[in-house]
């Protein structure tokens, strides 16, 4: 089960940052994808990728973390996509493929005419789609 | 658990350092522990000559020529752990005492204390004291050597850390004789060694078969530590892989780990100075063994009593510290995630709190500033749990660390750089560019709920600890940056907390980190004493041309100065003179801000600062001013202000303040505290170079009898006395007064002479100028409806800025007297002083129309014609009469008057006097006699009163102005146009003549002067030219031009032409009243005509032109009702000689000649007028006739003569 979902822009600001839990827990998701961006920055200044991962943004995951794994997706923009959840044994195509899709939904939320880069997504409709995509992540992965 | 573990800690030999005796000042204390610090490493060759080998060393392989002892001082001492037995490194093997001799003259009680002291460590197998700075009776007391006090000669720093390393030498080849003996002691006769796993109480008959099973391994093991410890590793080695061989048979785990761990630590310091990947890949795979065994070691059923996970965890520690770079980060990572996750099944809270304190250093080397800033919180949070002052402190410490990473820090950490002002000035210069590192600030600073969160626990756990500055330092960081995410009442939290802390701060405290309000900088507001610093010219003479900003505005003075000329980028203070700078303040909150002082904060040191106080309601902005005087000639920086509010001074950047408008700008910031204070937006005002000068002269102005406007009516002429004052310390040696602004005509005249010879102008000196006004027209652009009054009376007054203004440029001497070192700016400025003449213009006299009135009066027929003034012998006479405006045309001999009526209109509340006056030259005519021989040709008329909302009018005489000469001069421009076919040409000399029209119509107008008075001292002068143009447009040739021909009629006695000499007095009569004629003597009535009777009359034909005319002349006589008297069956006159188709010839310039006789039949009032037709007439003529036509006749006609026949019918 996803329990947070957020974008980081390139200069590690957030830009939007949405849990899914019913704790009261968002201080501690915001340590998590916070402290996170330590290992995508590591990730990314120090890549150790070759030929067929030069391209890949998927970064698999990031770090386990008590009861949570964190994964990350790295857009060519340096716009950081960083999941968190709950599920012990994901496979990595299914969480590649919600980055995926994920991805494409920020892309559609920035192409906003209306959007400021830079700025915080406030975009509701942005907020339903990546929330269907939550809900709809979990029995998926178990089908 | 233990801080600081690593690998090599199993080789490191622990000493409590302990401070015995009376109490040793702090200094001193921290100096012989640093001394004593220093000493870690104890080469095992330099310990030799201490080494006395009592036995065979156990130590077979001791490396004496490479290897060392290691030593770490537990400054305070340390209890003693139950895991003594199981590593003994943990074990305490030494104790060192520090003494400072001063503070405790007793040795004996200082020895006596040791010992007690040194009870506490039943493992310490050395016991030393160090006595310092031992006076002179201790050291002869000295001889008596007690056991174990050291004393150190007073001596240089050099001389006692040599001593003090001979000291830990011998300390370290005592411990190595004593490991050696322990080491054959334990071989020998064998040791008990028990950890708190193994079941103390109930030591079941198959537990103690296994305990002797396991002894032998167990003493392995520690023989291998000791032999770690002696600092040899290859036996340490040997030991413990006997050591893991028992215990892996007898299945002793947990000490089969710990003997796996020191071999680790035997290999690693047996290769200390390789770090191959085998022996890296060695090193990890055994100690992932380490961590598997202390992993099943864990016993469920003792879990509650003790627990192995410490073990496991600082293992886990161990390998992450050895591994701990960025190539190995996620295996790191891995490790450590692990261990944190561990935390949860220790029982201790302190183990706890070295795990995460370790955790977080790791993550800290590892670059992972925002892992370690995670845990360092995890780490406060525990801190916190304690609740006592010692752990809030270092709660507050630890997040003090983590501020950095979360970009909430205090300014005071990385206020290094700025302290310079060389680097604030350059900074300043590049106005709004933002830093690299301030935008990632900015962008960081997002995170505002991690940011929150953390600043509040500093501000709490440092008002627990007791630390009010950094409460405070919190608090302002906390209210400056989160402003918008805290409720009002969270707001007004913050602000008391920050007055609470303020009040436990002593008055003066300095922080780093401002709170409120937000300032920035708006603008320099400029005193025109400032702006006008010129740049002297020495080559001119005229030093300020060229220098001054060129273009069509030279000043406004009324312009918002103070923004535009910020743009500017130099500046020009004046040593003394105060300047003012405009900052605004904002406060976004929801309670009142009271700033107690502010001030501009200038590093440059030159300037002296006023404090103001400021009070600034809930969510408002407002701008201040702050001003200060400049000390010393050099450049000015001001990077921003002082403030001191809530009880502490802080300083408030501007460059601060505008990165973060910029960041607003840019939605990086939650939001703009001008912008939500409903200030508006500012353009980015950037700091100019400023540069203080040395003293110049300053010119004050002020208008003599105040400096309020000159209230002045239309045309009055007025002198206003402007008074000028050097308010500076320099004598001002040049000026020069100009003119500028609007309406500079209105200046008749400045005193130039009293300014110059005013010079120079000492400092205090005073010089006083009459500036002489007549005040302008005011028209509909430049006036405003002065819509105050009631709608009724609208009264017009002018604009403001429509006043003139003098420019005085004036400046001190060349050099300055007391300025030796003027190398390169030898010429100090000049200055500039604008004074505005403060005129208001009111509408005065108002005209309503201006017409051209013409009249006729018949002139009386007498037997002379009527004298010409010109012949008069008494010309003063004609003038001093009062109707002397009224004049007998001469060539015309009737009065023809045209008068110029105004209608003037007085809308004021005051009364007006007009007096009209006309100014003639005194023109010669050809003959060289004056046509008007007035002297100075000023008449004088009655005043006209004008009451305030009457009119009146006033009537002017045209009647001086005519020529004496019709010739073609005046038409030259039309005549030469009626020869010219081509019609361009024709135009262009049809508007050169309309032109020239006009410039006569001018000249006219212009020797009409309309002077009013009103009340005691306005005077002035109406501008009638306007008015009157079009009035006298059409008929300025008639007034100007004689008609060509002029006619007269006289009286000729018996046909002789004689001119009468003997009538004087009456050669004038028309201005008799007839009345007088018929009540009056016979002499009087001489030139009367009588009924029945032949007169002999002649005409005279005076020809004005210079040509020859010829013509036809008729003369006819009329009775008063207009008939023809001399025609018709009812003639009443009878005539002789000839009255119709006179054919005469008038030479130019001359008189004709023609009598005839008149017999009047009735008495009564007849009227003579003479006319002719002028024959082939020239283009003058026709022109003067106004007639285009060749063959148009032209027609001449005389103005009409009175008769008045007396008698009886």
């Amino acid at each position: 089960m996803i329990v947070c979902v957020a974008v980081v822009g390139h200069e590690n600001n957030p830009l939007y940052l949405q849990s899914f839990t019913e704790a009261d827990d968002a201080l501690k998701l915001h340590h998590i994808v916070h402290s996170s961006l330590d290992v995508i920055d590591e990730r990314v200044n120090n890549p150790k990728k070759s030929g067929s991962t030069l391209n890949e943004t998927f970064l698999g995951l990031l770090y386990p973390t008590e009861n949570y794994k964190v994964y990350g997706y790295l857009t060519n923009t340096k716009v950081k996509l960083i999941m968190v959840m709950t599920d012990l044994d994901v496979k990595d195509a299914d969480v590649r493929s919600f980055f995926r899709r994920f991805h494409a939904a920020y892309v559609d939320a920035v192409s906003n005419p209306f959007h400021v880069p830079g700025k915080t997504t406030t975009s509701k409709s942005f907020g339903q789609r990546v929330g269907s995509m939550v809900k709809s992540f979990g029995p998926g992965a178990t089908a | 658990m233990e801080p600081d573990v690593s690998m090599e800690t199993g080789s490191m030999i622990r000493i409590a350092v302990l401070p015995v005796g009376g109490a040793i000042p702090h200094r001193q204390l921290r100096e012989y522990a640093a001394m004593l610090g220093r000493q870690t490493r104890i080469d095992l060759s330099s310990i030799s000559s201490f080494y006395k080998e009592h036995q065979k060393s156990p130590f077979a392989h001791q490396p004496w020529e490479t290897g060392c002892l290691r030593f770490k001082y537990m400054l305070g001492g340390a209890p003693p752990s139950p895991w003594e037995d199981f590593q003994s490194c943990r074990k305490i093997l030494a104790v060192v005492g520090l003494c400072h001799c001063p503070s405790s003259p007793d040795l004996d009680l200082v020895a006596d204390q040791f010992a007690a002291a040194c009870k506490g460590y039943s493992s310490a197998l050395a016991k030393r004291c160090f006595a310092f700075c031992p006076t002179d009776s201790q050291l002869e007391d000295d001889g008596k050597k007690r056991e174990n006090i050291i004393l150190f000669p007073p001596s240089d720093r050099q001389t006692q850390e040599f001593h003090m390393l001979t000291m830990v030498q011998d300390l370290a080849a005592t411990l190595l004789m004593e490991f050696e003996k322990w080491v054959l002691r334990a071989e020998s006769t064998g040791t008990i060694l028990k950890t708190p796993l193994d079941s103390q109480s109930s030591l079941g008959s198959e537990e103690v078969i296994k305990a002797k099973k396991r002894r032998l391994g167990r003493a392995q093991k520690t023989i291998g530590d000791y032999c770690l410890l002696a600092g040899s590793p290859v036996d340490a080695n040997a030991h413990y892989s006997t050591a893991i061989e028992l215990a892996r048979l007898t299945g002793d785990v947990f000490w089969h780990a710990g003997a796996l761990e020191g071999s680790v630590c035997a290999l690693l310091l047996d290769r200390m100075d390789q770090k191959d990947p085998v022996l890296e890949e060695e090193v990890k795979y055994r100690y992932y063994t380490v961590i598997q065994l202390y992993r099943r070691s864990y016993l469920q059923d003792n879990a509650q009593r003790v627990s192995t996970v410490s073990f496991e965890l600082e293992a886990a520690l161990k390998l992450a510290r050895y591994l701990c770079r960025r190539e190995l980060a996620k295996e790191v990572v891995e490790l450590l995630m692990g261990a944190a996750d561990g935390a949860k099944s220790l029982i201790d809270a302190s183990d706890r709190l070295i795990l995460y304190v370790e955790i977080a250093r790791l993550f800290g080397t590892l670059g992972y500033q925002r892992k370690a800033a995670f845990f360092s919180r995890q780490v406060a949070q525990l801190y916190l749990q304690q609740d006592n002052a010692c752990a809030a402190i270092s709660a507050m410490q630890v997040l003090t660390m983590t501020s950095n990473a979360y970009h909430v820090q205090s300014r005071r950490a990385n206020s290094k750089p700025h302290t310079s002002p060389h680097e604030l000035g350059p900074s300043h210069g590049d106005g709004g560019k933002l830093h690299p590192q301030s935008v990632v600030s900015l962008f960081e600073s997002q995170w505002s709920t991690l940011q929150m969160v953390v600043l509040r626990e500093i501000l709490m756990s440092s008002v627990r600890a007791g630390d009010p500055l950094a409460a405070w330092s919190a608090a302002a960081r906390l209210l400056r940056s989160f402003y918008p995410l805290i409720t009002p009442a969270g707001q007004s939290g913050l602000a008391s907390s920050l007055a609470k802390s303020a009040e436990r701060l002593p008055p003066g405290t300095r922080c780093a980190d401002p709170a409120l309000p937000f300032i920035r900088l708006h603008s320099f507001s400029l005193h025109p004493s400032q702006t006008d610093i010129i740049k002297r010219n020495p080559l001119k003479k005229e030093w300020w041309t060229g220098s001054a900003p060129s273009g069509p505005f030279i000043y406004t003075p009324f312009s918002k100065g103070g923004t535009t000329n910020t743009n500017k980028q130099e500046m020009t203070w004046i040593v003394g003179e105060p300047v003012q700078v405009l900052v605004e303040l904002a406060n976004p909150c929801s309670f009142d801000l009271i700033v107690e002082s502010i001030y501009l904060s200038v590093h440059s040191g030159n300037f002296d600062a006023f404090p103001v106080s400021v009070s600034l309601p809930p969510n408002t902005a407002k701008v201040i001013l702050l001003s200060g005087i400049p000390t010393k000639v050099g450049p000015v920086s001001i990077p921003g202000c002082i403030v001191h509010c809530f009880g502490v001074i802080t300083e408030h950047l501007f460059k601060d303040v505008d990165n973060l408008l910029l960041g607003a700008a840019q939605g990086l910031v939650l939001s703009d505290p001008f912008r939500c204070c409903g200030s508006g937006k500012l353009k980015n005002v950037s700091i100019p170079n400023i540069s203080v000068v040395p003293p110049l002269p300053l010119l004050v102005s002020h208008a003599v009898g105040g400096d309020g406007a000159t209230v002045l009516y239309e045309g009055e002429i007025r002198d206003i006395w402007i008074s000028l004052t050097n308010a500076g310390t320099v004598p001002v040696e040049q000026a020069h007064i100009a003119l500028s602004g609007k309406n500079q005509d209105s200046v008749v005249s400045i005193a130039h002479d009293t300014l110059l010879s005013a010079l120079p102008l000492k400092p205090g000196g005073e010089v006083t100028l009459p500036v002489t006004l007549k005040a302008w027209q005011l028209s509909m652009v430049d006036s405003e409806i002065d819509s105050s009054k009631s709608s009724g009376s609208t009264r017009r007054i002018s604009k403001e800025g429509s006043s003139p203004v003098l420019v005085v440029h004036y400046a001190g001497p060349w050099t300055h007297s007391d300025q030796s070192n003027n190398t390169e700016n030898s010429v100090p400025p000049g200055r500039r002083l604008v004074v505005p003449l403060n005129v208001c213009v009111l509408q005065g006299l108002r005209f309503v129309k201006a017409r051209l009135l013409s009249m006729e009066i018949p002139a009386r027929i007498t037997d002379a014609l009527p004298k010409q003034l010109y012949g008069d012998k008494n010309p003063a006479e004609v003038v001093s009469r009062d109707d002397s405006m009224v004049k007998i045309d001469p060539y015309r001999g009737s009065w023809e008057l045209r008068l110029l009526e105004l209608e003037l209109s007085n809308p004021t509340d005051v009364v007006f006097e007009v007096n009209v006056s006309v100014q003639l030259d005194n023109r010669k005519n050809e003959h060289g006699m004056p046509i008007l021989n007035h002297e100075n040709a000023d008449f004088g008329y009655p005043k006209t009163r004008i009451d305030r909302d009457y009119s009146a009018r006033v009537l002017i005489p045209l009647e001086h102005f005519k020529l004496p000469i019709l010739d073609g001069s005046f038409f030259a421009k039309d005549s030469r146009a009626s020869d010219a076919f081509c019609s361009k040409v024709s135009n262009m000399a049809e508007r050169s003549a309309k032109a020239e029209l006009n410039a006569s119509i001018n000249n006219l107008i212009s020797k009409i002067k309309v002077r009013w008075h009103s009340g005691r001292n306005s005077s002035g002068e109406l501008n009638i030219k306007d008015a009157t143009q079009p009035a006298l447009q059409a008929s300025v040739m008639d007034i100007l031009l004689p008609d060509p021909l002029t006619f007269g009629f006289r009286l000729a006695k018996n046909g002789a032409t004689a001119q009468i000499n003997g009538f004087p007095e009456e050669s004038i009569i028309s201005g008799d009243p007839p009345s007088q004629c018929v009540n009056g003597s016979a002499v009087k009535c001489k030139g009367s005509i009588s009924a029945h009777e032949m007169t002999h009359m002649e005409v005279l034909v005076r020809n004005n032109t210079k040509e020859m005319i010829q013509m036809s002349l008729c003369v006819a006589c009329r009775d008063v009702a207009g008939e023809n008297c001399t025609e018709g069956n009812n003639a009443t006159v009878l005539w002789a000689g000839v009255l119709n188709d006179i054919r005469l010839e008038v030479p130019p310039l001359e008189e004709v000649e023609h009598a005839f006789s008149l017999y009047f039949l009735v008495p009564g009032e007849y009227t003579l007028q003479a006319a002719s037709v002028i024959n082939d007439a020239t283009d003058v003529l026709r022109a003067r006739a106004r007639t285009d036509s060749p063959d148009e006749p032209i027609f001449c006609r005389g103005s009409p003569f009175h008769v008045h026949v007396v008698g009886t019918a």
